[in-house]
């Protein structure tokens, strides 16, 4: 009885020390998996929204940019695209992009120009130019591929109320424009609610969420603001408007669509 | 304050800056909805960098877009209302686009009055000849402000991947050059026993018989765009035969200028890599008639290759650099042709934003290689704010009498400002 007992003892503390390192695992997950999570954060198969972006220089002059964005999830790849509507004189601009989750595999973009009344080829690869002046790069707008940085789980911290996790992100290609971030994820939300990004010189810019909540059961972000230290410019981003799962026809990630210069 | 921009400054109020769909909201009329109106309105100002430093470019233009959305049809209607102190016979209003369009999944079709752009180059028009160019003022006007709208009906087949593109013209649309008393019409020198006496040009008559027709496959593939074309068209610019009379010493040339039928094969692609697009470009032109250099000899016809290669970079930091090298080949050349064989033009394009992208400052160079010629167009364009744009720029011809340099005397700089609604 007793042999048997001390059995039991020992099955459940084997037990245990098979079970407890791997729920630490899951409690405290990796800076990659925390990052995995914020790219794979589920926002429906298609989303349509209209975006505002302000811009704001040194002498508290703004200038608005005015973009209305649809994209549509195809297997792991996704297409986009998106119609400017303000300023006035590149009312019309449409940018077309095909987003292979495939890191090796470059991007398609095609930029359709209302005067030129053309659809060019672009570059798939510059994605640390400015967009339309804002404080905001392509790569900060979500264009960016998770194996693109090395994240490394600095620690949890509350911000603005809500528990994140601080991961710190480094670039693995040394020419990139950034030399390191450090991101505080949301844990209820699994998104990026503040960041600071960091250049040779020290500071560059900090992004902070201002309005995220769910929107048809997505957790969105609604408002939010990149402080651009070096320029002394800054560009608050907000969502007028957002619809998931609408049931985008394909037909709309076609470039013979943005080739006729009005997208319907 | 100079004419042209006095006269922006009374557009400007007139236009008032309200939308159509402003109208909408605010007057209770939901049917104008589907409508919006846009636009802009400019003036520019030039001075000439030769004596007597007069003015070579002075104009104010006003130009309204209309649109009409309703889902699957869709119409478009531009116009221009110009005011030009240089060239009097510009000043006026004119019908740019009038088109309708009905677009279904997996076809679409425009018709009436429409532009017609094809190509990959930048600048330089090798397959792009659907709507011919308005070279009123030469070349110093943007490739997109010369292109002259054709009555057309255009037909796409939409794939996936694939379009099939016919478009048929039944009304012929000549380019048109600069003449009479503008500064940037060519004169030409002749002995004083020369006398010329010039028809008007015969142009093709609108029948069925006389349509153009165009079809261009076009591929969109991950990484490669490609397209072939085949256009049966009419030459935009006719040739000058001739006529000789001989009377003692005296030489009577009358020309009667003709336009003749073209065939163009067409070819062209787009490959990014990286930080770069590659670009090529080719058409073939069947049954182009050129000019000779004897005044005695009619144009000769001979087919001819046009091409074009090029490379688009974009760095990063907002700098974009374009370089593109492009050519003509006469086949079975005659010594007594005007034209080399063998023509070679290169162009570099380099641009940079600043100031938060307010600020853009670009040159465009053209080369000419066999002339030893150079066209080169520095510009600097402010956003004032987010509707008003001031512009400055010159236009630098550099050579002897060729292509570029014939127009040496007309460089000049120049000052824009636009306001876009």
């Amino acid at each position: 009885m007793r042999k048997q007992i001390l059995k039991t003892i020992f099955f459940c503390i084997a037990l245990l020390m098979a079970v407890l390192p791997a729920q630490a695992a899951e409690t405290t997950p990796t800076g990659l998996k925390i990052m995995t999570r914020v790219d794979d954060r589920p926002d429906g198969d298609d989303r349509t929204q209209m975006l505002t972006m302000t811009l704001i220089n040194k002498s508290r002059r703004q200038r608005i940019r005015k973009v209305k964005s649809y994209s549509k999830d195809f297997g792991k790849d996704k297409k986009s695209v998106m119609v400017f509507e303000k300023p006035a004189d590149v009312r019309g601009t449409a940018f077309l992009s095909w987003e292979y989750d495939d890191p090796a595999r470059e991007d398609d973009k095609w930029l359709y120009m209302p005067a030129m009344k053309k659809v060019r080829r672009i570059s798939g690869a510059s994605k640390n130019e400015y967009f339309m002046g804002s404080d905001f790069t392509y790569d900060d707008m979500g264009d960016r591929n998770v194996e693109e940085d090395t994240h490394t789980l600095l620690g949890e911290e509350v911000v603005d109320g809500h528990d994140c996790w601080k991961v710190e992100s480094i670039p693995v290609d040394p020419e990139d424009m950034y030399t390191r971030k450090v991101i505080w994820v949301c844990k209820a939300a699994d998104m990026a609610i503040k960041a600071e990004y960091y250049d040779k010189d020290g500071l560059l810019k900090t992004f902070k969420a201002l309005d995220f909540r769910q929107q048809d059961g997505f957790w969105t972000l609604f408002k939010s603001e990149m402080d651009n230290v070096s320029r002394k410019h800054k560009t608050v981003m907000e969502i007028d408007s957002v619809k998931y799962n609408t049931g985008i026809n394909d037909n709309l990630f076609r470039v013979s669509t943005i080739q006729r210069g009005n997208i319907r | 304050m100079s004419r042209p921009f006095g006269c922006l400054l009374v557009l400007f109020c007139l236009l008032g800056g309200m939308t159509v769909q402003a109208m909408a909201s605010e007057t209770n009329m939901p049917w104008l909805e589907p409508f919006s109106l846009t636009g802009w309105a400019e003036a520019i100002q030039s001075v000439r960098t030769h004596r007597p430093n007069d003015s070579l470019t002075s104009r104010a233009r006003l130009r309204l877009e209309l649109e009409a959305d309703f889902n699957v049809f869709y119409g478009f209607v531009s116009a221009d209302a110009e005011k030009n102190w240089q060239i009097e016979d510009e000043t006026g209003i004119d019908l740019q686009e009038a088109w309708l369009e009905y677009a279904a999944d997996r076809w679409d079709l425009r018709i009436g009055r429409q532009i017609v752009i094809w190509g990959k180059a930048d600048g330089v028009q090798i397959t792009d000849i659907v709507s011919p160019p308005d070279y009123t003022e030469s070349i110093t006007r943007d490739l997109d402000e010369i292109r002259i709208p054709v009555d057309a009906a255009k037909l796409r087949l939409l794939g996936d991947f694939v379009n099939t593109e016919l478009i048929w013209i039944p009304v012929f649309e000549p380019a048109v050059q600069p003449s009479g008393d503008n500064p940037w019409a060519v004169e030409t020198d002749l002995p004083d026993n020369v006398h010329v006496t010039m028809a008007d040009v015969d142009e093709p008559d609108t029948s069925m018989e006389n349509s153009e027709i165009a079809l261009k496959v076009a591929a969109y593939l991950s990484g490669l765009d490609v397209a072939a074309s085949v256009f049966h068209t009419w030459d935009d610019n006719p040739a000058f035969h001739r006529t000789i009379r001989r009377e003692g010493d005296t030489v009577f040339v009358d020309y009667a200028p003709r336009h003749h039928r073209l065939t163009v094969l067409g070819l062209e692609f787009s490959r990014p890599w990286s930080d770069f697009v590659f670009r090529g470009e080719a058409a073939y032109y069947i049954g182009k008639y050129h000019e000779t250099k004897p005044t005695a000899l009619d144009p000769m016809q001979r087919d001819l290759l046009k091409w074009l290669g090029g490379v688009d970079w974009t760095p990063g930091n907002d700098w974009t650099v374009i370089a593109q090298i492009t050519g003509d080949i006469i086949m079975n050349h005659d010594a007594r042709l005007a034209d080399e064989a063998f023509e070679t033009m290169a162009t570099l394009s380099i641009s940079k934003e600043l100031l938060n992208q307010t600020l853009t400052v670009s040159n465009m160079l053209y080369y000419d290689l066999n002339e030893n010629e150079i066209y080169t167009r520095p510009k600097a364009d402010y956003a004032l704010t987010d509707t008003w744009h001031l512009m400055t720029g010159a236009d630098i011809f550099c050579g002897d009498d060729g292509r570029f340099g014939g127009y040496r005397n007309n460089s000049q700089v120049w000052v824009k400002i636009k306001y876009s609604f």
